[in-house]
């Protein structure tokens, strides 16, 4: 199935919290293409999170709205489906019992549930580890089974929030090779939030850059770079010192302008 | 692979574990013998080990003893399987209706606190001399604590997994069934293990109180019949069934659970 477009519609988000409200995304505006890959970089606490949350349905958005392929979103939705940092597996049940999750919920029949299992089960190359249990698995073969997990589910939108954080370097760049390769097949739309501006260029057909709290788009760079591309192509290379410089200038102006 | 020489161990490993439990049982027996022997009482108020020992032999071969556990853990099996079901279902609505569960949390805590014993006149006046009174015993005297525990499991699901099912789709019951259930399963093993033993205690005292057969019939006819030495071979015996079923049971599952859950692994 065809990636959908998003439209992201002068959305906002306050949170009401101890210290009182914090202001954590204002007036983001966004119009993706079907099946476009858009990676978000920004300084921590810039609302990135938030950003996914709201197009998951996961939070209500202050103000503003979100559409796919021009209807509002409203609520969760197996259509957008968002991979975690740390893929949140669920530890009861083993890789393929992961994987069928949401087959399940949407009452998918067991004959067609199983194909599509075991399809992406292969995609992302776990076969032999289809009956391991959670805890037996490693760090980057945790988040294939959550890539599986929502893939499987045939999203219109793939939300990922920081999945490669927590990994270390050389399994992370295996994983953006990993993420790429999928991208292609499944030409899902992908929102994918980092911290990291590397990973961002590597993967984004364009790169949205946050501003310090609140969030508010910067800069969006284009990025079209022959893929699968590595952080060494100089086209990425680039990508990475521009989008550089429009963070740096954001912290700087971040530290002189506290809140 | 590593799994035979694990089973191997074993044996010797839980015969070690044993060995604090034993010497407790020897030092106490030794101070039984002793307090005995030095005759501080009279010996018929204080029977020593061996009486005690042949008591136990005499009632166990006259079948009292197997007759009164097969009744006493056959009423235990239904009031506490009925207490956990009904005890879940309140626990669940509580945590599904939060209003509900705010609302009704305080009297279940203060009924959780309530003497279970203080509920037999008022089961003997409902529902006579009779079976279904003991069952009811033991069903209000669990019910509230499986509720509270239950409850406070169904609380400490991880939010990042509700999180993720949500957004795959799951929500309301099938949320709570299908990811808040499993996930708290090491905490509700617990819950089955508090709601056992108050249903145990509720259950032993109603019997000593109006019960014809039964463990705690055994033990107030020894004493209406000032036999000191069988009161005390069934409260051992009850003694040992409560460990036991507490060590089997409970311990196994829990294990079990925390092991295929890949929860911390102490053996």
């Amino acid at each position: 199935m065809k990636g959908a477009t998003l439209k992201l519609v002068s959305l906002g988000k306050t949170f009401e919290g101890k210290t009182g409200v914090v202001e954590a995304l204002r007036d983001i505006n966004l119009t993706t293409d079907e099946g476009e890959f858009i990676t978000i970089v920004g300084p921590s606490g810039c609302g990135k999170s938030t950003l996914l949350s709201l197009v998951a349905g996961l939070e209500e958005p202050t103000t503003g709205w979100v559409e796919m392929d021009g209807t509002r979103v409203e609520g969760p939705g197996a259509d957008r489906v968002v991979v975690f940092q740390e893929a949140a597996l669920f530890p009861w049940l083993d890789v393929h019992g992961n994987v069928q999750f949401g087959l399940k919920v949407a009452g998918v029949p067991r004959d067609e549930r199983e194909a599509r299992v075991a399809e992406f089960i292969k995609m992302v190359q776990l076969e032999n580890f289809a009956h391991a249990r959670i805890h037996e698995l490693s760090g980057g073969m945790k988040q294939r089974v959550g890539l599986a997990r929502a893939l499987v589910l045939r999203p219109r939108v793939l939300l990922m929030d920081e999945p490669f954080a927590a990994l270390d370097v050389q399994i992370r760049e295996e994983m953006q090779v990993v993420v790429q390769e999928l991208w292609l097949r499944n030409a899902t739309t992908t929102l994918f939030v980092t911290h990291d501006v590397r990973e961002a260029a590597v993967l984004g057909d364009r790169i949205v850059v946050l501003s310090h709290r609140p969030g508010t788009v910067s800069t969006i760079l284009m990025n079209d770079a022959p893929r699968p591309r590595t952080q060494n192509d100089p086209t990425v290379l680039e990508q990475i010192r521009r989008a550089n410089e429009i963070l740096k200038a954001e912290v700087t102006w971040a530290d002189q302008h506290p809140l | 692979m590593a799994a035979p020489a694990a089973d191997r161990r074993r044996p010797l490993r839980d015969f070690v574990h044993l060995i604090p439990m034993v010497l407790v049982a020897v030092g106490f027996l030794a101070i039984w013998e002793a307090v005995v022997r030095l005759q501080v009482w009279y010996s018929y108020l204080i029977p020593g080990p061996a009486q005690v020992g042949t008591a136990l032999a005499e009632l166990w071969n006259r079948g009292a003893i197997p007759q009164s556990i097969a009744a006493t853990l056959s009423r235990l099996a239904v009031g506490f399987l009925l207490s956990l079901v009904l005890g879940s279902i309140l626990a669940l609505l509580m945590v599904h209706f939060r209003t509900f569960g705010k609302g009704i949390q305080p009297y279940v805590l203060g009924l959780q606190t309530f003497p279970s014993i203080a509920w037999v006149p008022l089961s003997l006046v409902w529902f006579g001399f009779s079976e279904a009174s003991l069952l009811f015993v033991t069903i209000i005297g669990s019910l509230f604590a499986v509720t509270v525990s239950v409850a406070d499991a169904l609380r400490t699901v991880p939010p990042i997994y509700l999180k993720a099912a949500r957004n795959m789709g799951s929500d309301g019951m099938d949320l709570i069934l299908r990811v808040t259930v499993p996930a708290t399963l090491p905490h509700l093993i617990s819950s089955a293990k508090v709601g056992w033993s108050f249903a145990w205690r509720s259950l032993v005292g109603a019997e000593v109180i109006f019960a014809t057969v039964g463990l705690g019939f055994l033990v107030e006819q020894g004493s209406e019949n000032a036999n000191i030495a069988q009161v005390m071979a069934v409260m051992l015996v009850i003694l040992v069934l409560g460990v036991v079923v507490d060590r089997v049971v409970f311990s196994r599952s829990q294990e079990w659970v925390n092991r295929r859950w890949g929860l911390a692994t102490t053996r």
